[in-house]
């Protein structure tokens, strides 16, 4: 082995584990008998030393505490707020949905009300003028004569028709005047004055008969 | 699934990449020593280890993805990314800009304990030694300083050295063999001041 291999290999042979046992004893052998090697193997040896006393003197050195809490704090920062912020975010948008949802039913019912109103004051008498008017009174009058009718009694021999056209005419005359009518008469009560109303049909003939009292 | 396994690197960082912190915590006690002490050798200064450190672990919290398990350990994955930040660190700051002799927070310099000083003049002695091979080694360039670091410092086999720089174990050997002849250097003419210092000059002996 010569100086210079000495010098890059042999120097720490006892530490390089790729060196072959033949290596290792050339440099155990070239160090013994070379008085250039021998001393300089002395000053590594003490260097050595010297490194080992720095390897030792801080050898026992650690990160400061800080350090692990300023991680552990952004460990935090990052990892739970985040799910938080989720959270708040979803509830957000959950509301947001929400009130979306009920503006849009209050609209819908709002509207469907407005069309029902609408739809109301076009049938109803008052909304229209002229022509409807005449359709609304005689509606009305329909009704009026519908509920009236109900009060009244077929006189015999007469068939139910259509009471359009008819007309109710209220007469004063004595009971006993029912009797032409073709209507039972109480012979005590025949000179008694009685109000009736008459429903008279197109041809003029009485139809029915009712006793308001 | 036995413990060993719960608390394997690659499980504790998977859980921390869920937001466990008690796994990402026993992650970071498990190698923040090494790795401070890795950059406060390489470095010399205890502020820039520190944010160094803390800087990999931002880096581990933000990004646990960049772990690739088919690329090697946990440990050596941490070691590689304190490595690119303590040659960042070193490019940035060429020179060592603070001194040794500065106090850390906790006011005992750069934090070095010296384990079987007697007196406090021998604790100073040795102190001031210490520094003087720290100072050394810091002076190194970085390739030779971090291989110095590796195998002398903190032990490591060329193998592994080689492994954690990702070279060839024989560029570690010439590293090395360079790094040594510096330092010897270095030391040998610190070995020989203080006693030119206290030998008497051909002047003074001539009065």
């Amino acid at each position: 082995m010569t100086c210079n291999e000495f010098e890059e290999m042999g120097l720490d042979a006892e530490r390089d584990a790729s060196l072959s046992d033949a290596q290792r004893t050339a440099a155990t052998a070239h160090v013994a008998s070379c008085p250039r090697c021998a001393p300089l193997r002395d000053s590594w040896e003490a260097t050595r030393l010297e490194l080992r006393a720095l390897a030792q003197a801080t050898g026992t050195l650690t990160a400061p505490a800080r350090v692990e809490m300023r991680l552990r704090q952004q460990f935090r920062t990052q990892y739970h707020a985040p799910k938080v912020r989720r959270t708040a975010v979803v509830a957000a948008w959950g509301l947001a949905a929400a009130a979306v949802l009920l503006g849009a039913m209050s609209w819908v019912k709002w509207s469907s009300n407005r069309q029902s109103n609408v739809a109301f004051k076009a049938d109803s008498p008052g909304s229209n003028q002229g022509s409807s008017d005449q359709n609304a009174t005689g509606d009305s009058q329909t009704l009026m004569a519908d509920n009236e009718l109900s009060d009244f009694t077929l006189l015999p021999g007469v068939l139910p028709t259509e009471t359009d056209g008819s007309a109710i005419l209220s007469v004063r005359l004595q009971r006993g005047a029912l009797g032409a009518l073709g209507l039972p008469v109480n012979e005590d009560r025949a000179a008694e004055w009685i109000q009736v109303d008459l429903l008279v049909g197109n041809d003029g003939l009485p139809q029915a008969v009712r006793l308001p009292e | 699934m036995r413990i060993a396994d719960q608390e394997r690197d690659d499980v504790l960082l998977r859980r921390a990449g869920k937001g466990d912190e008690e796994a990402f915590t026993l992650l970071y006690r498990r190698h923040q020593a090494a790795l401070y002490r890795f950059a406060l050798r390489m470095s010399g200064n205890a502020w820039a280890a520190e944010e160094i450190v803390q800087d990999v672990f931002m880096t581990l919290m933000r990004d646990p993805k960049k772990y690739d398990p088919a690329r090697g350990t946990v440990g050596g994955f941490l070691y590689g990314v304190t490595r690119n930040r303590v040659l960042k660190h070193l490019e940035r700051t060429p020179q060592r800009e603070v001194s040794l002799e500065e106090k850390n927070e906790n006011g005992t310099g750069p934090g070095i304990v010296l384990m079987d000083a007697t007196t406090p003049a021998i604790q100073a002695e040795k102190r001031e030694r210490v520094e003087q091979v720290w100072g050394a080694v810091l002076d190194l360039p970085s390739e030779f300083r971090e291989a110095v670091v590796l195998c002398e410092l903190e032990e490591r086999s060329y193998d592994e050295a080689a492994q954690m720089i990702g070279c060839p174990i024989g560029t570690i050997r010439s590293r090395l063999h360079r790094g040594r002849a510096l330092l010897m250097a270095r030391l040998e003419m610190l070995r020989d001041a203080p006693r030119r210092a206290t030998l008497p000059t051909r002047a003074s002996v001539a009065k």
